[in-house]
């Protein structure tokens, strides 16, 4: 099948064995590969109320049809299952080189199934597949490890690896890749550490089938040429995603102390230029990237490296913890990738703790003795590390800030920065009612990948609650999430402005099928839909309520910064939610209509 | 006594306009972004003769300044 590696492993550690299976045509006609794979099989195969750390769950990593092509940014793998954080949908992308070897090795998608009975590590060379003894492995940190196998076997196998973080079942664990790269969100990690699933280790040395590779060579070539006269390559490439770190903090988006405010006094410690000049040494990019946007970085004042930090991680790590010293966000998203936690989920748990201390409900007493004043650089590190191995109030902060403040109550629930369980990455969302609306129905909880709309906010006027906006959202969640399915990275759409229309030709190449933009979306619909219907499905109750921000959103204007007195009113997000809900054709309780999901031709995939 | 003001592709997308201009000097960008009717929170980087600079640089004879809108986040 041109455009496909052509096999499905499924590896079931219960029992160690191992089975191929061809990669399905109406599977990749259906939901062409990468997150569109990991949901089918997610709702297909893992029963309903399946514990998340059970042998029930499966870990579905999947490439898509550019992965590992010769086609900007066709580096992206998807890592789906059912997510330990949030008991709903968790799809995770990771960059790096992971997915083209795996491809090269011949698959399209890994799924792990079971629990070994020990620590392993899987290990896959072309058609040699084996289960590893990790015995020695488990308990090290994923730098360590990830040199370790380098060192071992060379630099041309590609390593994901858990860290402590995964290996005890944080919530929020990842999965570490090529030194700095992440299937971050959902707690993805746990669940490979509830398999005992170390590490997979593989290479690969086949081909790929292509349509028509002369059309490819263009297409592809056209692509690069695109990138390469792009006006804004050379800024792109200088900051990566820390060019916005300025920006946010001047329209009120930049999160403060825990998303109190959007503006941080201190943020010229930690902006794009200071990281620039203070720390970065050299740029790092994904497989077959022209415009890099990883950063590697020396702390002097820590003497480490690190890749990173990028923009989530400078406003989690930095101005919501109170930090304005590059360095130590650096250090911070070192301790964390080593660990192997989620820098987003980390920098709000931590958050959400500083806030409790600095009202009262912490005391030291809570804090194993810690002073969690905003800006404590110890408290920040130690926290991580209690977090990652569970120990003393990192046990509390590890299971996310929705368990944790269910736990302590004292209206604490109200500044758990949170939707559906799972920590709002970087964007403080004080009237700005579009990023809003993208954060509460996002798929996997408040993350911005799928729809970045707080650009649009400020176009046409941030406070407006208008059905354009809710459309604007959905079309995003559609198109955007697409480069998840096709196995390719879309900064170069969103960064660097490339024409979209060039990645037709390119994938018709490829595939030998022909799909232009409004096809591609009507996928990404369908897709959005069967994730509804999963976490309808897992969730009793699941609904409008599951929708709503926190009351920080809606009650608490910040005091200072560019948003200053700024708020959404409650009224105002079930408008927004109202015409979501209508516009996708989705009942008032926000579940997909019978007649929506025919429309779609989804009753086989949901039957 | 004048510089160039270019929009960045992305900013002209936005704001559906051709996006090239003369201005005067020893005025701060912000102040000159506002002359020129543009939101200044739709303008994410100024690029001054390829130097990143902030909106309160002040403009000086002969500089090429660049904005550049951010169109999509990470």
């Amino acid at each position: 099948m041109n455009g496909y590696a052509g096999k499905i492993l499924r590896v079931n550690l219960t029992t160690g064995t191992f089975t191929k299976e061809p990669t399905p045509a109406d599977l990749a006609r259906d939901f062409i590969g990468g997150r569109g794979f990991g949901i089918y099989f997610l709702l297909k195969e893992v029963p309903k109320g399946a514990d998340p750390l059970g042998p029930e769950n499966k870990l579905i990593i999947s490439s898509g049809p550019i992965s590992g092509m010769m086609i900007p940014g066709g580096g992206k793998c998807d890592w789906t299952t059912k997510a330990p954080l949030t008991g709903g949908y968790a799809g995770a992308s990771m960059g790096g080189h992971f997915t083209a070897e795996m491809r090269y090795a011949g698959l399209d998608s890994i799924i792990l199934e079971g629990i070994s009975p020990k620590p392993v590590y899987l290990f896959i060379d072309n058609d040699r597949i084996e289960l590893r003894d990790a015995s020695d492995l488990w308990g090290k940190t994923t730098f360590v490890v990830e040199k370790q196998f380098k060192e071992k076997l060379g630099e041309e196998y590609q390593i994901a690896t858990i860290g402590p973080g995964g290996e005890n079942m944080v919530s929020y664990a990842c999965i570490n890749h090529d030194y700095g790269r992440q299937a971050g969100r959902g707690g993805v990690g746990a669940v490979m550490g509830s398999k005992k699933v170390k590490a997979i280790v593989l290479h690969g040395t086949k081909s790929i089938p292509v349509a028509d590779m002369e059309a490819y060579r263009k297409a592809g070539m056209a692509l690069y040429k695109a990138c390469k006269d792009a006006e804004g390559l050379k800024e792109w490439t200088t900051y990566g995603t820390t060019q916005v770190v300025d920006w946010c903090d001047q329209v009120g988006a930049l999160p403060t102390r825990n998303f109190s405010a959007g503006s941080f006094e201190g943020v010229k410690g930690i902006d794009g230029k200071a990281m620039r000049e203070k720390i970065v040494i050299t740029d790092k990019g994904c497989f077959g990237c022209p415009s890099p946007c990883g950063k590697y970085s020396r702390s002097k004042k820590f003497n480490s490296y690190v890749e990173g930090p990028e923009y989530e991680t400078i406003g989690l790590m930095g101005s919501n913890l109170g930090i304005g010293d590059i360095e130590v966000v650096a250090q911070a998203n070192l301790l964390c990738d080593d660990l192997g936690i989620d820098t987003i989920s980390a920098g709000n748990a931590i958050g959400w703790a500083m806030e409790c201390y600095q009202k009262g409900i912490f005391t030291k007493k809570d804090t194993d003795g810690l002073d969690l004043k905003f800006g404590n650089v110890d408290a920040i590190f130690s926290l991580i590390e209690k977090i990652a191995r569970k120990q003393g109030l990192g046990v509390l902060l590890g299971e996310g800030v929705k368990r944790a403040s269910k736990k302590i109550g004292q209206g604490t629930e109200k500044f758990a920065i949170h939707v559906k369980g799972m920590e709002q990455s970087a964007y403080a969302t004080h009237n700005a009612t579009a990023m809003q609306l993208a954060y509460m129905t996002c798929d996997v909880g408040a993350h911005h990948n799928r729809a970045w709309a707080i650009t649009y906010d400020l176009q046409v006027g941030r406070d407006l609650v208008t059905s354009e906006k809710v459309a604007r959202v959905i079309w995003l969640q559609n198109f955007r999430p697409m480069f998840d399915v096709i196995g390719g990275c879309r900064l170069q759409w969103v960064e660097l402005s490339i024409d979209r229309d060039l990645y037709v030709p390119a994938l018709e190449a490829i595939t030998g099928i022909h799909r232009s933009w409004e096809d591609l979306e009507k996928v990404g619909e369908r897709i959005w839909n069967l994730t509804r219907l999963y976490w309808a499905r897992e969730n009793e109750g699941f609904g409008r309520e599951w929708d709503l921000p926190p009351a920080r959103f809606y009650e608490d204007a910040p005091t200072s910064g560019a948003t200053k007195g700024q708020i959404t009113k409650i009224e105002d997000l079930h408008r927004l939610l109202d015409m979501y809900y209508e516009q996708r054709g989705w009942g008032s309780d926000g579940l997909p209509k019978p007649e929506t999901i025919d429309s779609l031709g989804l009753k086989v995939a949901v039957a | 006594m004048t510089a160039t003001v270019r929009l960045g592709d992305s900013l002209k997308n936005m704001l559906g306009i051709e996006g090239l201009y003369t201005v005067e000097i020893g005025h701060n960008v912000f102040e000159t972004i506002v002359s020129l009717g543009i939101k200044p929170e739709l303008v994410a980087m100024v690029s001054v003769n390829d130097e990143l600079q902030s909106k309160d640089y002040v403009i000086e004879e002969g500089d090429a300044i660049r904005l550049m809108a951010v169109i999509g986040g990470g």
